[in-house]
């Protein structure tokens, strides 16, 4: 499939459906942002903002929330055009969420969870973990939480039982914070933010060690409600994303956030987190 | 050696005494002073460092408060990592959020404060103690201060938070203070010291002048008047004008009697000239007679041999005189040096006196030439000695001469009896400077010792193998011999 023609069809999309939102220029695109990334980066964020706005040709309005739940509550309340979220709500909501666009990392439009432990304790498995203290990022992150009570699953354990103390840290830099601290002793972790953290500031890693890396799961998405896929304002942001690498403004963000690009990207992606979603919210 | 009492501080010098009563007097005030700076400096520390906690402490409740009301580890955690860098005029060293139950929900620093632990007992009762106090609790020896604040939500405890400050910098800043006021209060203590002992001297010098005359009017009996502009004051005028009223005073008074002692010599010429010539005077009509006698009945051995006694005896009287005249008045004072044979002719004058008490004279005359002593009263000096000599030795006993020159200029006349010793109470007189002559005995001794001592020189025993042992040493006179009335 030819890629450029098929983002130039976006383009064009998007510069038609932006013409009545510019008619009402009072409402600004909403869009939810949660700690999948470096959400932390403020020049990022006002880089993105400006970037979504020339993209758009209308006010874009970046909305952040401390947890992945109250980003997809709003979403899924349509308080939200569209937002960044996990891969873990995604599948949760699949019936009611459609898929803008899929971040691509090294290439692929997957990543890793990584289990990271305290880099002066000596584990190097999971089993290793028992009894230690561990920090998720967040109830609704899949790298951050799924994985790992996955994992514990088929040891027919539950986080309360098998750590000490588990919390959650609200962020995979949090995360890395933590176990860094050590107020944790271990800690899961999305492995892309442990890459690109120790790539940027390598001290925040240097007292952590990757003990465990899961599968490959489909990258956290850009979504929407499905009700709204065809609506100019989720039509602009996905082609806003998708053809992010076309513009120097874009490309500046892509190299900060180290992505590659942005794809379309298919539900199949998540299949992988479905099935231990399924897992571990069966009964047992 | 150190004297006895030299110790005892009431014995040291006002010179001393003063300035080191000068700087315990600074160094008192400035301990003083002292301590009121360094007192007021920890109060206000101790105010600053309270408002400082206070106002960590309020910003740190609201950060931690919902955290805590949750029980949120990372939240609890995430307030106080932040508040570590906001906070640094505090210098925490670590915080913590307990629980109701004493727990640590989280501290900023995890690993020696975990969550789910209790803090060490005594920071845990620190805790308490500054909770319930509503300030810090320092602990100077750990350079420590610990705060604490209850979390509360209306009367529902929620936990604590707990922090413990470097105070090191305030203790090192109190430190510098004492240095400081140690340094420049000992420096004031010092420069005042050294500005009483200059004032104190500069007080004392008039007195301590007086003082030095006086010591030296005690050694030569002559008290020498001072400047009296040096004083300082009334009290010293006073002083040196009084010290030198006395002087002239004195000086008067030494003169006066040395004129009286002048006019009385001349006196005694007179009296003795008259006496001589009266004793000569009897005897000569009786000699006459007895001439006459022989003359005119020497045929008659009785007639003759009564008259020859006569003779003998009359002109034995004449000679005793003259021989006292010659002693005393051949030649005036200091008109003539002093030679061998002044002391020949002592040989010739006692030599009737050795016989008549049996002794034998061992003499030895070793006088080189003339030596600069006046030879009168060196003569009488050795006329005395040689008298008294002769009369403490026994029968049969040996009286001893010699005389020699002194080293340095002079004459040592040394004599030597066979007596039984000096009592103590003559013995006393060669040291006695001045007094009256013994009532009872030692008159020759005394005057001899006086016109020694006159001449510049003394007297002064030796040991000996048998009786005493005196010497005499007359110095020679520095300049032309002046006459001098002794006696």
């Amino acid at each position: 499939m030819g890629h450029g023609r098929f983002l130039g069809r976006r383009t064009l999309v998007a510069a038609a459906i932006a013409m009545p939102r510019l008619g009402r220029a009072a409402l600004p695109v909403r869009f939810g942002l949660t700690p999948v990334f470096l959400d932390s980066d403020l020049a990022l964020l006002r880089d993105l903002g400006r970037h979504l706005e020339t993209a758009l040709g209308s006010p874009v309005q970046l909305v952040k929330r401390r947890t992945y739940q109250e980003i997809v509550a709003m979403l899924l309340a349509g308080q939200l055009d569209a937002a960044w979220i996990c891969g873990f709500p995604y599948v949760r909501h699949a019936d009611r969420l459609s898929l803008l666009a899929v971040p691509l990392h090294r290439g692929r439009p997957l990543y890793q969870s990584y289990l990271i432990s305290d880099a002066s304790l000596g584990a190097s498995t999971i089993d290793d973990l028992r009894g230690l203290s561990h920090a998720f990022s967040d109830p609704d992150s899949n790298s951050g939480f799924l994985v790992t009570r996955w994992l514990l699953a088929a040891r027919h354990e539950r986080p309360e039982g098998f750590f000490n103390r588990p919390f959650f840290a609200y962020g995979h830099r949090n995360v890395l914070r933590a176990v860094g601290a050590g107020l944790a002793e271990s800690g899961s972790v999305d492995g892309y933010v442990w890459e690109t953290v120790a790539d940027r500031e390598p001290a925040l890693t240097s007292g952590t060690r990757v003990i465990g890396r899961s599968d490959w799961h489909g990258f956290p998405p850009i979504c929407c409600l499905s009700e709204n896929r065809d609506g100019p304002a989720a039509q602009g942001l996905a082609t806003a994303f998708i053809e992010m690498a076309e513009s120097a403004s874009g490309r500046r963000i892509l190299k900060t956030l180290q992505l590659g690009g942005f794809i379309p990207g298919e539900p199949s992606l998540y299949d992988g987190i479905a099935r231990m979603a399924a897992t571990v919210e069966s009964p047992t | 050696m150190t004297p006895p009492g030299a110790l005892d501080p009431r014995r040291w010098p006002l010179a001393v005494r003063v300035p080191l009563i000068v700087a315990m007097l600074v160094a008192g005030v400035a301990l003083a002073t002292g301590q009121a700076v360094l007192s007021r400096l920890a109060r206000d520390q101790e105010r600053h460092l309270s408002e400082l906690a206070s106002a960590f402490l309020d910003g740190l409740a609201t950060a931690v408060q919902p955290a805590a009301a949750r029980a949120d580890i990372w939240e609890a955690f995430d307030a106080l990592d932040r508040a570590r860098a906001r906070y640094g005029a505090l210098r925490p060293m670590l915080f913590a959020v307990l629980l109701p139950d004493g727990t640590v929900l989280a501290s900023a620093e995890p690993r020696s404060i975990p969550s789910g632990t209790r803090l060490a007992a005594a920071l845990a009762a620190q805790a308490d103690a500054a909770a319930a106090a509503g300030r810090p609790v320092l602990d100077a020896d750990a350079a420590t201060a610990v705060l604490a604040r209850d979390l509360a939500e209306g009367d529902v405890p929620l936990g604590r938070i707990v922090a413990q400050a470097d105070i090191g910098p305030l203790l090192a800043e109190r430190r510098a203070v004492v240095r400081t006021l140690v340094l420049a209060n000992g420096a004031f203590a010092l420069v005042f010291a050294a500005a009483g002992v200059l004032l104190v001297r500069h007080l004392l010098a008039p007195a301590d002048l007086v003082r030095r005359r006086l010591t030296e009017a005690a050694r030569s009996g002559r008290p020498v008047p001072v400047d009296e502009t040096v004083g300082i004051g009334p009290e010293h005028a006073a002083l040196l004008a009084a010290w030198n009223r006395a002087a002239a005073a004195s000086a008067e008074r030494e003169a006066m009697a040395a004129r009286l002692a002048k006019e009385e010599r001349h006196a005694q010429v007179g009296r003795l000239a008259a006496a001589m010539a009266h004793e000569v005077n009897n005897p000569l009509g009786g000699l006459i007679t007895a001439v006459d006698t022989l003359s005119d009945h020497g045929d008659d051995p009785a007639v003759r041999a009564e008259a020859l006694g006569l003779l003998r005896r009359g002109l034995g009287d004449i000679r005793n005189v003259v021989r006292a005249g010659l002693v005393t008045w051949r030649g005036a004072p200091g008109t003539a040096a002093l030679a061998a044979q002044d002391f020949e002719d002592l040989r010739l004058l006692i030599r009737h006196e050795v016989a008549r008490r049996g002794l034998s004279l061992d003499w030895q005359n070793e006088l080189p030439g003339k030596v600069a002593v006046d030879r009168t009263l060196a003569r009488q000096v050795a006329l005395n000695l040689l008298l008294n000599a002769a009369a403490a030795s026994p029968p049969q006993g040996t009286l001893r001469f010699r005389a020699s020159e002194l080293d340095g200029g002079g004459a040592v006349v040394e004599v030597t009896d066979a007596g039984p010793g000096l009592p103590s109470a003559v013995e006393a007189l060669l040291d006695a400077r001045d007094g009256p002559p013994p009532e009872d005995g030692g008159l020759g001794l005394w005057t001899a010792v006086r016109l020694a001592r006159s001449l510049g020189g003394r007297i002064a025993r030796l040991p000996s193998d048998t009786g005493t042992r005196l010497v005499a040493e007359l110095p020679a006179a520095p300049a032309p011999m002046e006459a001098v009335h002794a006696l």
